[in-house]
């Protein structure tokens, strides 16, 4: 996103509140690497954002009931090293955790299941599969050379 | 003839919303219920409003109006995961990203309700690519992250434009921030961009601290940055003859480079 350099009106009191038009701030919602209440969801949030902007953005936009919010800063590794033995940083990112609100509970879905890869009829992949197969029954020794290498005898 | 036009719009709209929305089986029966209340009114203001014209079928309009619903459907979190059909698949299916031309042509309401879409669905990818990295496998698609970044940045110029059409016309104003050319200390000139003050520049002590003003001391020293500036450019300039003479010395036959 090309960066916008939105300034706010200066705020006196009894101004109409400052708000946002086309928000440009994205949420990761994330698994939590440690166990965490069944109430609460996990997001990397941007840096900027503070916990009632989470709070707006999450009832606001997605329409979630929001309890509380805890946020903490991840400080990204700077311990890799590159070919000019350089420190590499990673960036760091706010992590928020959410508590839901009005009892409801929240799981991490697993988006990546198994599923069975069996290529449609017809299809450029099933062919190349057949292909491959008849390929490796034609690689095949003999079986009635009983495992006798190929140069051998006549 | 004009309402059949805005008519065949709002189909077309229709249809890429539906592209961007994916129906849930699991909506829950309150908000279907909900959807077709909201369906029915809709489709009787457009019947008042287009005075039924003769063609429209039921089947149409009703298709027309289920496509814009999916909108209303309310997921919560449930928004922040990709259809459930398409977990685990390798590839999925997308659209075009927006063109600018096409986003022309909305309204702003619609480019409003459509930032939004499009922000939903950019979170969705980057929990998806995020999760893909976790379990370390391929995120399927992933093209469709720039997909939606191209079409945010479109939207926004075109937004930007519409401002600045608005903002010409009204007064006449260029930029959305005033500024002006001003000189500092050191003889540049640069484009001060005007802010808010809470009090007046004068009782302002940290505003009269700077200087937007070259002394006139300083006058033989912009005359020796334009010398040291035009003397670099003069010695690049003859370092790059040199070396072609030279080159062209070593082989006579060489071409010589236009530039």
């Amino acid at each position: 996103m090309p960066v916008t350099r939105l300034l706010h009106p200066l705020y006196q009191l009894g101004n109409p509140q400052l708000r946002i038009f086309r928000p440009n701030w994205f949420l990761t919602l994330v698994r939590p690497g440690k166990e965490q209440p069944p109430d609460t969801v996990q997001f990397r949030v941007p840096m900027e954002m503070t916990k009632y902007d989470i709070k707006n953005y999450l009832e606001k936009i997605y329409n979630v009931p929001v309890g509380a919010i805890r946020t903490r800063i991840q400080f990204g590794s700077n311990k890799k090293r590159n070919h000019l033995n350089q420190k590499v940083k990673q960036p760091d990112y706010k992590v928020a955790y959410v508590q839901l609100a009005q009892g409801q509970t929240f799981t991490f879905p697993n988006i990546f299941p198994e599923k069975d890869q069996t290529p449609t009829e017809g299809s450029m992949e099933e062919m190349q599969e057949k292909f491959m197969e008849d390929e490796k029954q034609r690689q095949k020794l003999d079986p009635r050379r009983g495992g006798v290498t190929e140069w051998f005898g006549l | 003839m004009a309402s059949s036009s805005s008519l065949g719009r709002v189909l077309t709209l229709c249809k890429q919303f539906q592209s961007v929305f994916r129906i849930s089986p699991a909506i829950n029966v309150q908000h279907c219920s909900v959807n077709l209340k909201i369906c029915q009114q809709n489709l009787l203001s457009e019947r008042i409003s287009l005075i039924a014209p003769p063609w429209i079928s039921p089947i149409n309009s009703v298709a027309q109006h289920r496509a814009l619903h999916t909108s209303v459907s309310r997921r919560g979190l449930e928004e922040f995961f990709d259809n459930p059909e398409n977990w685990g698949e390798s590839t999925v299916k997308s659209g075009a990203p927006w063109t600018a031309k096409q986003l022309r042509t909305k309204s702003n309401e619609d480019l409003h309700k459509l930032w939004y879409v499009l922000l939903k669905e950019r979170n969705m990818l980057l929990t998806l690519e995020q999760e893909a990295k976790r379990q370390r496998v391929q995120m399927p698609s992933p093209e469709r992250l720039r997909k939606v970044e191209r079409s945010m940045i479109r939207l926004d110029t075109v937004v930007n434009e519409r401002e600045t059409a608005l903002r010409l016309l009204q007064t006449g104003q260029e930029k959305g921030r005033p500024g002006a050319w001003r000189r500092n200390m050191f003889g540049f000139e640069y484009w001060y961009r005007f802010k808010e003050y809470a009090i007046p520049w004068y009782m302002n002590k940290r505003y009269k601290r700077k200087k937007f003003y070259t002394p006139y001391f300083v006058q033989p020293h912009i005359r020796l940055r334009i010398e040291k500036f035009l003397r670099e450019k003069a010695r690049k300039a003859d370092l790059k003859r040199k070396s072609l003479a030279k080159l062209k010395e070593r082989f006579p036959q060489m071409k010589v480079p236009s530039s």
